[in-house]
Order: C-alpha cells, then sequence, then structure tokens
C-alpha cells in the first residue's frame, strides 16, 4: 500500500500539473542509502560448517568463548580456509556469526606471516559484509578490519590498493553517530557505535598503511581527516 | 583432609595441599585462568598429563597460548589479558 503510494507521488512529481505553481508534489521518495540488503542465500561458510568441514569442535556450552581446534593453527592452510571464514563474518544467527567471528579472531592473532598472501582474497568478503549495511555485521567486520591491519608486518600496505573497495561503504556510514545532546550513548561504552567505529578504523588504516594510506583515504573519503599529520 | 579434598592421582601428578581464590588479578592468575579453561588445574598438572607437548607461550610476556585439552583439541589465547574482571574470583590458585 505504501508503495503504491509512493508511486503515485513519483507519477504527481513528473506530471505537468506539476509544474503549475501552488501543486504539492510531496517530498522525493528515500532512495534508501542506508536501508539493509537483503542476504543473498546461505553463505559458503554456513555450507561447509552444517557440513563438518572446519577443522573445529562443535560445542554449545555457556561458557564458550572460545574455539577448540581440532588442528593447530600453523599447520592449517591459510589460503582455503581463512576466505572461508571471512566468508561467515555476513552472518548474523548463532552460532555461525559467533564461529566466524572467533575463526577469523584466532587466525589473525596466530598467523603471522601466513596472512600476508592470502590478503587479495578477502577482499570480497570484507565488501561483501559491509555492503550488508547491517550495523552488528559492520560492527564486527570494522573491528576484524582493525585486527587484520596489525595482526602482521606490511597487512596495512598490502590493504592500500583495495581502499576503492573497501571504503566507499565506510563513507557512507561514517556520519552516522547518535547525537543524544548530553545524554549517555551506550553504544560507545559497548563499542556498537558504527561512526566512531570507522573512525577509529580509517585511522588504524593510516598508522599502518605507510605514506600513501592517507592520501588514498582521503581520496575515497574526503571528510576523513588525518591523526597523524597536523 | 587435604588427601579427602584432593585424592592423590597418579596420571594427574602431585596432589595440591591447598587451593586459594584469588580477589585481585595478576599475572599467576591469568596463567591459572588459561590452564583451567583448558581443564587442567594448572602447569603441573598439564606436564604430567601431556608432558608438557602442545604447550606454547608468548615471547613478550611469557603468558600461555597454545594448550591441548585433554580431548586433543587446541585451546589459542591473546598477546594481552584474557580473564574478565568478573572470573578473577573464579579461579582456583593451587598450592603443593
Amino acid at each position: 500500500m505504501k508503495g503504491k503510494g509512493v508511486a503515485c507521488q513519483c507519477d504527481r512529481s513528473f506530471a505537468f500539473t506539476a509544474r503549475a505553481s501552488k501543486v504539492d508534489v510531496g517530498a522525493p521518495p528515500s532512495a534508501g542509502a542506508f536501508d539493509q540488503r537483503p542476504s543473498s542465500g546461505p553463505t559458503n561458510f554456513r555450507r561447509f560448517y552444517d557440513r563438518g568441514d572446519f577443522p573445529i569442535a562443535l560445542e554449545h556450552d555457556t561458557k564458550g568463548n572460545k574455539i577448540a581446534w581440532k588442528v593447530e593453527i600453523e599447520k592449517l592452510d591459510y589460503h582455503h580456509y581463512l576466505p572461508l571464514f571471512f566468508d561467515g563474518l555476513k552472518e548474523t544467527e548463532h552460532p555461525y556469526d559467533f564461529f566466524a567471528r572467533q575463526g577469523v579472531h584466532d587466525m589473525l592473532e596466530h598467523g603471522g606471516n601466513k596472512i600476508l598472501p592470502v590478503i587479495p582474497q578477502l577482499i570480497i568478503p570484507i565488501k561483501s559484509a559491509l555492503s550488508t549495511r547491517n550495523p552488528k555485521v559492520m560492527c564486527t567486520t570494522l573491528k576484524i578490519l582493525q585486527h587484520l591491519v596489525v595482526s602482521a608486518p606490511a597487512v596495512g600496505e598490502a590493504l592500500v590498493p583495495y581502499y576503492r573497495q573497501i571504503l566507499p561503504i565506510l563513507n557512507i556510514f561514517k556520519n552516522k553517530n547518535l547525537n543524544s545532546g548530553d545524554g549517555i550513548d551506550y553504544s560507545q561504552q559497548k563499542r556498537e557505535n558504527v561512526g566512531d567505529l570507522i573512525n577509529e578504523t580509517l585511522e588504524a588504516f593510516e598508522r599502518s598503511g605507510g605514506h600513501d594510506a592517507f592520501i588514498n583515504v582521503k581520496y575515497m573519503i574526503p571528510t576523513y581527516e588525518s591523526a597523524l599529520l597536523n | 583432609m587435604a588427601s579427602r579434598l584432593f585424592p592423590a592421582k597418579t596420571q594427574s601428578g602431585p596432589s595440591p595441599k591447598s587451593m586459594t581464590r584469588p580477589k585481585v588479578w595478576t599475572e599467576e592468575v591469568e596463567e591459572a585462568y588459561r590452564f583451567q579453561l583448558a581443564g587442567y588445574r594448572d602447569e603441573t598438572e598439564y606436564n604430567a598429563i601431556k608432558l608438557g607437548q602442545g604447550m606454547d607461550r608468548w615471547p613478550h610476556n611469557g603468558f600461555i597460548k597454545k594448550l591441548q585439552r585433554k580431548d586433543g583439541c587446541f585451546y589459542y589465547y591473546d598477546k594481552t589479558r584474557e580473564c574478565p574482571e568478573k572470573e578473577v574470583n573464579k579461579c582456583k590458585i593451587y598450592v603443593y
């Protein structure tokens, strides 16, 4: 019904009577830049998890904030598993979201120099996770990006050529911040404020991205101000 | 009394004489937290069962990095403090 109303409004605004004075054609419809996008079916991560292809023990206990790995992480094929875990960042359902998040965390924390060669394969999962425009998914992905750039030397520099893929979504949401006056914004404490997280992430990119990082970030996000210069 | 509380097990090494609950976080508490999350009392029991295999420490601060559970799975720990404040008094410090 609402859609029909919008359609009528659009029709009216393009009708020749709209040129006449004192005709109210209403406000333009929302473009939906911030709207959450529908998911594109089950992720590869979910398929692999359901099939039991990951070397992790599936436990559902109450204290579980850890993954029990059946194989040592050092022996894992990062080219295969790291992109798959990144693909799971899109998930919003338990337990997929937890295992994807924690799996990425463990692999980045203990990956060392095995992370750098896999960077090109991580760009598409990162981009598609950010493109869901789901606040929860975006927060997780931004925290993971912050972890990624400090996970190993030269990873920050290796991400610079891919700013063009990653940063447009960050540009859209950069100013998404709650103006609560002098009230308390609890999302700050919980680190769920998208605007703040984006600023933190961009600063992390700039710090770890070498000489070209700032100019490349500035090119994609003109409102970004350097945390290092000035 | 101690022997009733902590029955001697030859497999898990010497049995502890007493146990205390910490009030504040220290590196010792962090160590106990990491071992107890993996299902062991402390390093003594781990060494007795696993003979020190599968254990790894972070080089910069000596925190536990990797442990192998009794079922053979591996737990990986962060570089920095993992034990949250609310878990501090749930840790157990054993004295031998």
